[in-house]
Order: structure tokens, then sequence, then C-alpha cells
């Protein structure tokens, strides 16, 4: 199948988005199909070579924060060359409510449209100013996918339409395959050592990173050795100066990391900690601790809950409460046996996360809405699916 | 010559007007024949996923099962979704086993047929929303077609695919 992937987020800077666009693509390509993505780049800025630069693109404030965005009459041109050269069985913008390279591509086509909605974003100001505007773009859309719950939710209540929910995949290979950074995880014997880690914003008080501090500041005098490694973007005195002075040689802060850095860092560590009190709407981290190999200690949230199979492939305890997560830490890091047991059952989970399964119900997507633009029936075989 | 711009101003408003209705009524037609497109491939997995529960049935199952198969093929429009739901639920009723491929095949036929229902709801209810603006019922736009009907029947997934959590 011939698929053009419209991203409307520069390359240039990192992004959920722009990794859930290029690991598709990737996957897709994987699976023998022909993938073109347009995005927003300069020319000569490095790019995998299944990606279009579509010039490059100016930061906007937008909709409460800065946007790298192209659009305008020269942006619609090389959207349109785009389509016309790349012959395309189907289009899939993301985010085509953005003003965007994304909205210009649907506009612009005439064939099937699938379209991915990624945040849980509603209305604008600025398009609820242009509702006729944006109805013109929500007709053209053949089919949609949310990648959340709370994403599909937003379709629904505000934007008339149902949506295929599809979650974000994972490439369980990077996970599985990156190298623990040297000198980690170090030892873990029962009463002794062991590492945890926590990757996010320790000063957003939704992830919950008081609640581990707690833990780990009770913790750590009674089990010599333990360490805790923190990633995620942040000041490090902002870290340390919580922590009693004794401990604090004990606290690694890796600054903001790189997605590479990011398995690596998940790799390295004994138990992984989502202490989140609320407000996560899917447990993206949680699949990539998994993919690690890691053993997941996690707040009992309902998204949580779900990623970790009712508990079967991760340790779930009481949300906001540091004791029982002390209790979770201290049990797990003298128990071997059970972190191994978890640890069988997420691999079981992840694989369903596996960017090649998710893109095969992605093609499904695909071909529902080239069905259902010219009303012939596509054969499972062509879709791909076994 | 006041006159002559008061002919340039009509010609100005009634040419803008005509391309405004022309758009809207190539807009109207746009979105009912996509309806219709949707309601075919609809069709074409609804027969799919019966045929794949009649070839089950004939193997395991039994009657039950066959009789509503034939029941969803043969149904006449009005009967049809009755039958198709009731396909649902016998399909429902039976312990699929995804291992064997006559019941896999019945599992991916009831996911396309998924998707296919859920396109074509949406495609309806756009096409129906643009055939129910005002200007569009004034001018009777899009009147040689009836109008677009939705197909409204339980979701017919078998499996949840029970590794994608629902949220």
């Amino acid at each position: 199948m011939r698929i053009g992937i419209v991203c409307p987020y520069s390359f240039d800077v990192p992004g959920g988005v722009q990794n859930h666009v290029m690991d598709l693509a990737e996957a897709l390509i994987g699976l023998g199909h022909e993938v073109s993505v347009l995005a927003p780049a300069d020319e000569d800025s490095p790019l995998p070579p299944y990606v279009v630069p579509a010039g490059r693109a100016v930061p906007l404030p937008y909709n409460g924060s800065v946007a790298r965005i192209a659009f305008g009459p020269v942006s619609t041109a090389r959207v349109r060359r785009w389509i016309i050269r790349g012959d395309f069985d189907v289009l899939h913008v993301h985010e085509p409510l953005t003003l965007s390279l994304s909205m210009l591509a649907v506009l612009s086509a005439r064939g099937p449209v699938v379209a991915t909605f990624h945040t849980a974003m509603t209305r604008s100001r600025v398009l609820a100013a242009a509702q006729g505007v944006l109805q013109i773009v929500l007709e053209r859309i053949t089919a949609r996918i949310a990648v959340s719950a709370l994403a599909r939710k937003v379709q629904v209540e505000h934007m008339d339409g149902g949506a295929v929910e599809i979650p974000n995949g994972v490439a369980v290979a990077k996970f599985t395959d990156a190298e623990p950074l040297p000198g980690w995880p170090g030892e873990c014997t029962p009463g002794r050592g062991g590492t945890i880690g926590f990757l996010g914003r320790f000063t957003e008080a939704r992830k919950g990173f008081p609640v581990l501090r707690d833990a780990f500041v009770h913790l750590a005098p009674e089990r010599p050795g333990l360490r805790l490694l923190v990633a995620g973007p942040g000041d490090s005195d902002d870290l340390y100066e919580k922590f009693p002075a004794e401990l604090r040689d004990r606290v690694t802060f890796l600054g903001l990391v790189s997605e590479a850095d990011k398995a690596r860092m998940l790799r390295s560590v004994h138990l992984y900690v989502a202490p989140n009190t609320g407000g996560e709407s899917f447990g993206m981290i949680l699949t990539e601790a998994l993919a690690a190999g890691t053993t997941v200690v996690a707040s009992d949230l309902d998204a949580f809950r779900r990623v970790l199979d009712g508990g079967r492939a991760g340790r779930l305890f009481r949300t906001g409460d540091p004791s029982a997560l002390r209790t979770a830490l201290a049990d797990l890091l003298d128990d071997a046996a059970a972190r191994a047991t978890l640890t069988a059952c997420g691999d079981q989970v992840v694989a369903n996360f596996d960017w090649p399964v998710v893109a095969r119900r992605v093609l499904e997507v695909y071909a529902a809405a080239i069905e259902a633009t010219d009303g012939r029936v596509i054969d499972q075989e062509w879709v791909g699916l076994g | 010559m006041p006159g002559m711009w008061w002919a340039v101003g009509a010609t100005l408003v009634v040419g803008l007007l005509a391309a405004y209705l022309g758009w809207t009524a190539g807009r109207v037609e746009r979105l009912q024949a996509r309806a219709e497109s949707a309601a075919r491939a609809l069709d074409a997995h609804l027969l799919r996923r019966a045929a794949a529960a009649a070839v089950l049935a004939e193997r395991r199952y039994g009657v039950e099962l066959y009789a509503a198969a034939r029941i969803a093929l043969d149904a006449r429009p009005d009967e049809r979704e009755a039958a198709e739901n009731d396909l649902t639920r016998q399909l429902r009723a039976v312990q699929l086993d995804p291992g064997d491929p006559d019941a896999e095949a019945v599992i991916a036929a009831s996911r396309r047929l998924a998707l296919a229902r859920q396109v074509h709801t949406d495609l309806v209810r756009d096409a129906r929303a643009a055939r129910g603006r005002p200007l569009v019922r004034l001018l009777r736009m899009g009147r040689r077609k009836p109008w677009p009907q939705y197909f409204d029947i339980d979701d017919p997934t078998l499996t949840a695919p029970a590794d994608v959590p629902a949220g």
C-alpha cells in the first residue's frame, strides 16, 4: 500500500507526536508498505530517508504553548505537490485540527483520509471562532483514530463523531536491547542494595514524586546500598534540597534524557516506580519500563491497573500512600523470584503494544477508510493480517 | 454614472452567491456519495461475517448458529439490524477457539465489520448534517437521493483485543 503520513510538528524538536509518527512509519515499512512522511523541517536537517521536508516551521504561540508549525500559501503548494507526486492509497494525518500541514493536507486531499487525534484537546479558542472551517476539515476525514480513551471521549463529546481507539505502540526492541548505564543497577540481595528509578517532572504534583521520596527516605536507612535514579526536566538543587543530607549521595540525577538514554536508564534499575496521583490517561512510561524488562511498581490508578493487567504484570500500591509504597519496595527488592514472575507477565503484556502489532491495527483502519471511499472491499491478506 | 456601479455590485453579489450555492451543492453530493460507498462496504462486511459464521457453524457449534447466520444473510432490509444483532449474540454465546482457522476468520471478520460500522456511522452523520442545513433544505439540494440511513447494531467485536487496555 502507498501511504502518505503528515506530521504537523517539526522533527527538529523532539516530541510525542513526532516519535509516534516515526515509529509508525518504520513499522509500516517493516510490514512491506511504501511510506512517505511529510513534516516541517529545514532542507538541510538530517532526516530519515522516508521524510520529505516541507520547509522551515515558524514558532507560533498557540493554545497556551509555542508550536512550531508551517502554514500558508508556500506550505499549501508543497503539500499539494507532495500529495500529487505521492499518488497515495491512503493519507494519514496527525492532529488535523491544529493550524498545520495536517490541516492543509486534509483540505487538499480527495481520497481516503485517516486522522489520528493524540491530545485530549478540546476546541481551542482560535478554532471555536471558525466553527465552519472546522466542520469542513472534519468532513473530509474518513476514519478517525484516538490514541487514548480520553482523546476518544473528546471526539465523541465535542467533535460529534466516533473514533477507533488504538494506543501508542512501544518500540520494544529499542528497550530490550538497551545497554544499562555503566555501574548500574548494581547488586540487589535480601536486605541490601537495589536501585529504584523515577522518570518525569519531579516538581509536578500529579506525578507523585513526594510519595516516592517519603518511601525512599524511610527505607534507605534500613537498607544499606539502596539507590535512587531520577531522570526528567528540572533543577538538581530543587531535587536534592528535599532529601536529608546523609542520603543525598545515594540519589543520582540525570536531568532531561534523550530517548536512547531513557531506554538505558530504564534498564539500569531494579524497580521502576510510577507514584502518580492522577491525571495519567494511558501510562506510556509503564509499557516502556515493561519493555525494558524492569519490574514496575505503580499507583493503583485505573489506567495503570489496565496496563499492568490488574497487577499481574506489576505491583500496584494504594495511590498517594508512602508507607504502602515502602512496603511494596522492600518486599520486591528482597524477592528476586517475585520480580521475575512480574516481568515474565510484563513481557506478554508489552508484546501487544509492540509497533508491528499496533501498525497492523492501523492498517485495518486504512482498509476501512479505503473501502468507505469507493465501496470495494479489501482482502485480509492485503492488509497484512495472517 | 451610479447606475453602472449598481449593476457591477449586483453582478458581483449574484456571482458570489452562485459560487457558494454551487459549492454547497457539490459538498452535499460528495458527502452523500461517500455515505453510500460506506453503506456498500458495510453491506459487504456484514455478508462476510455471516458467511464466515455459517462455514464455522457447519463444522462445529451446530444448528442454532447456522440458522442465525442464514437468517442474517437472507434478512430483508427492515429486519436486518435485528438479525445481525442475533448473530452477534449467537457468536458470543459459543466459545470461539482462536486457534481454529475458521473461528479466527469469524473473529477477524467481526473486527473489520466493527470498523466498517464505525466509519459508516460517522459518514452518515456528516451527510445528514449537510442535508439538514436550512439553505440546503430550502433549495431541496440532493433531493434525488433518499436520506442516508444509520445502521444501528450492537458493537460486533467479539474479543476486545485482550491485550489492549480499554484506557
